[in-house]
Order: C-alpha cells, then structure tokens, then sequence
C-alpha cells in the first residue's frame, strides 16, 4: 500500500476546469473533508495538497451531481450530521444492488419491507456483500458484530476523517500435530503494518465504501424534485 | 408541568433556569443557567448563558457571555459578545466587540467592530470595515474588507475578494476609538499569509502569497509571491517581490 500521491491545489483548479470561489464554497458546505486539505510550505510560500485520487474522484462527482440536486442537499447527503438521519428503503438498496439477500441473515436485521435502514446497517450490509465469498459465516458474524457495536459508538463519523479500512485476518498456528487457524477483525486507518505469517483475507476501504453508498443514494433520492420525493424523504429533511 | 412556553425578564440581578421560552429579555446582571431555547433573546445589561444557545433572533447591546454554542437566524451586536464554542448565525451584525472561541458558520456577516476567532469563519457574504483578528481561515463567495483597524487572517478563500481603504471614514468618532483600543495601533491594514480567489483586488495588504485568476494590487499592498492565471494589475505604490503566470 503506497501512499497517496498529493496534487496542489491550482493543478486541481486546472486540471478540473473549476474556480477557487467554487472549491472554498464547496469546503464550507462540507463537500470536502477538512483532512483532506494538507498544507505545506514550498519555496512560493504556503500551498495546500490533497489527495490526488481522492479529490478528483470527489469533484466529478460534485459535477456530475450538482446539476440536479441544491448544493445544500448534496452537502446534506454527504456531510455527516445527517448520516443518522439518512435511512435507505430495501427495495431501493436491492435496485443500487448494495443489498445482498444471503448477508441479510447474518446481518440480523429484521426484514421488514417498509423498515427504512439506518446508515450504519447499510454499511454493515455493503462490508458483508464485499466479503461474502471469501469469509466463512463465523468470520461474516464477527464483521457484523464489531462493526454493528463500534457503529452505534460512533465511528461512522471517524470512517472518512481518518480514512479506515476493514481487515479480516487469518493466522495459521501448528504444532504438536495439531493445527488452528484463527480469524481477527481489525478496523484501522490504511497502512497498517501485520506480521508476515498472518494473512489478509480481505481489506474493505470503508470510507471508499461509505462514499460510494452515500453518492449512490443520493443520486436515487430526488430530494430536490417534490413529485417524486415520497412523505419520508420530505419529513428528513426537517 | 407546564409544557407551555414561558417568557422571562431578568432585571436587577437575578437568575434564570434553562428551557424553552418564547422571549427572554435580560436587562440587569442576568444568568441563565443550562442550555436555553428561545424565539428571541435580549441582552441589554450583562448576560450570561451558562451552556447552549439557540434562538432566532439575539440582540446584545451590553454584553453577552455565551458558555456554549450559539445557533441564531439573526444575531445583532452592538456592545460586546462573547462566545465559547461555535457561532453558527445565518446573519450577524457586529458594530461593537465580537469574539468567538472556535468558529463562525454564517451566511452573511458585517462587522463594523473588531472580530476575534480563534477558528474558521465562513459566510456566503462577509463585509468588515472594522477590525478583525481570524486565527484560521476566512472564507467567502464574497468578501468586502475596509480595514478601519488592524486585520488578520491566517487564510483567505472565495470567489471575488475586495480589500479598499477607507473603513475608516465610514465609522464615526466613537466607534473608532473602540476599533483602535481593542486593535492596538491605528494602523489600517490587512494581514494574511495566504489570500487565493478568482477575482482580487486589495490595497494596503500585507501577504506572502497571492493566489488567482484576475489580480489587482493596490496601493499600500506587500506582497511577497503573486501567482495569476488570467491578468496582474500591479500599483506603483505596490510591492510585489515575485510574481509568475501560472
């Protein structure tokens, strides 16, 4: 895992075709991350860096978006205040095709149709659809057991601020004639450094992730359309 | 319990509990104690709200002590207000003494007075022709400065920046006095490391680093780096030690 590589802040300016008055409005509405801005002082004086990757990737989204929906309810559905508030219907999460009917079980989330979910089972739903064909269903339940307890502690706002990522990791003991494998769960920040008998069976980006569900249903939620928006929707955004 | 909301008026000295109230008026030494709810707060002696504070209409023309966050559609200050937390008004107005401990959230800001933040400050519209004092960054669609003190910011962001000489001339003799007490010197000029926006114009600015598409320095200005992708004005009473077309 290498690291980000950084771009300045007027090759992104130029680079993307946009303007500082729109990068700083899109900074105040909490389109991007305060982490995300690292400043550094070169031989003109102080710049500001970001991650190459991610800031490209955020502004054509920015774009792409912002023509159907106020720039205030774009912040809305990325910012994290409302992440709590954000729930996410079934059928719509199986039309995004971030719903995976076999993790459903051991997500133990109740299948009510109408039940909107929270964010943070949808989440915990994605991490499990992403692991499913290489974890085995123990391991599926210490995911969704770490991640379900830490969520409702808060660590869905630290998921981008300090870019974490799921491992799933397996280390193979012997001796004596008799083997046991043992299987851990470890939710980090990227880079994180194991010993070399351990193997890693999966690594979820989960502040990718979130990211995408978030823009994914954001582009489902009319919000700025009334005709289309459905009694809920509007009532969330009280 | 009475769920109906009450109105409060404090004056002499007196002390008020937390809630939820219609109006409160304080005019003496009042304290709230607790977080307070109300449709509209009046400060007109020395008040004190000893946690949060939401309301939508808050006038302070004596002074105002705010322990917690304050969160107001219409701020107006007039004497001196103090904030330990963030300040997230949709529009303030300051012609006295404003200081905040972490931030300012607005729409529109107008300061006639002298602004301390300890963090950011940000605004769709910020207008100041008093003095300021902005730890972190000041950042705007649009920002209007006539410096009538000392100004600072570490960081200056928006789309279209105006720095001009004169704030001054706009305050009268009283108000300028208070500018000049609580900003030191007389001196009448802005100070920023950083300054970056499309369309710029500044005078008597100090910067290391100017950053933008259509650039105009004024008279007065010290700019050590210009960067311009579009056009560079530069005065002859204007220091520019290095500027390059980007």
């Amino acid at each position: 895992m290498k690291d980000d590589k950084l771009i300045s802040k007027k090759d992104v300016l130029e680079r993307m075709g946009i303007s500082y008055g729109q990068l700083y409005r899109w900074k105040r509405k909490g389109l991007i991350p305060e982490a995300w801005f690292i400043r550094r002082s070169t031989f003109t004086g102080q710049e500001t860096f970001f991650p190459e990757d991610k800031i490209i990737g955020r502004i054509e989204q920015i774009k792409e978006m912002k023509g159907d929906h106020p720039l205030d309810d774009l912040a809305d559905v990325i910012t994290q205040q409302v992440d709590a508030k954000l729930r996410v219907a079934f059928d719509r999460l199986k039309s995004l095709k971030w719903l995976d009917e076999s993790v459903l079980e051991t997500c133990r989330i109740d299948r009510v149709e109408d039940r909107p979910l929270t964010i943070q089972e949808t989440l915990c739903l994605a991490v499990l659809s992403r692991l499913r064909r290489s974890a085995r269903s123990e391991e599926l339940d210490l995911v969704q057991k770490t991640l379900r307890e830490r969520l409702d502690a808060g660590l869905l706002d630290r998921v981008t601020d300090e870019n974490l990522q799921l491992y799933l990791l397996r280390k193979r003991l012997s001796g004596s004639g008799i083997s046991a494998e043992i299987s851990m769960v470890i939710v980090a920040p990227a880079k994180i450094v194991v010993d070399p008998e351990i193997e890693q069976v999966e690594v979820v980006d989960l502040a990718h992730l979130l990211e995408r569900i978030k823009l994914d249903l954001a582009k489902e939620t009319d919000i700025g359309s009334p005709e289309e928006a459905s009694p809920r929707d509007t009532e969330e955004e009280r | 319990m009475n769920d109906e909301k009450r109105s409060a008026s404090l004056a002499g000295s007196g002390k008020l509990s937390g809630g939820d109230y219609t109006r409160v008026s304080i005019s003496g030494a009042g304290k709230v104690s607790g977080d307070l709810k109300a449709e509209a707060l009046k400060i007109s002696g020395a008040g004190k709200v000893e946690g949060k504070t939401e309301a939508l209409q808050i006038a302070v023309s004596g002074s105002g002590a705010f322990a917690g966050d304050v969160v107001s559609d219409e701020m107006r200050v007039s004497g001196a207000a103090r904030i330990d937390g963030v300040a997230k008004v949709k529009e303030l107005k300051c012609s006295g003494s404003y200081r905040v401990k972490d931030g300012i959230s607005a729409e529109y800001v107008k300061i006639s007075g002298v602004l301390r933040v300890g963090g950011d400050v940000e605004a769709d519209l910020f207008k100041a022709s008093g003095g300021f004092e902005i730890e972190g960054l000041l950042s705007a669609d649009k920002l209007e400065i006539r410096p009538g003190g000392r100004c600072y910011a570490r960081e200056i962001g928006g789309e279209r920046i105006d720095v001009r000489r004169g704030g001054h001339r706009e305050r009268g003799i009283l108000l300028d006095g208070l500018v000049r007490m609580f900003s030191g010197r007389g001196t009448a000029e802005l100070k920023a490391n950083v300054i970056e926006g499309d369309e710029i114009h500044l005078e008597d600015t100090t910067a290391e680093v100017v950053r933008g598409k259509r650039i105009e320095i004024g008279p007065g200005c010290r700019i050590s780096a210009v960067e311009y992708s579009e056009r560079l004005d530069v005065h002859p009473d204007a220091e520019v030690k290095d500027q390059k077309k980007v």
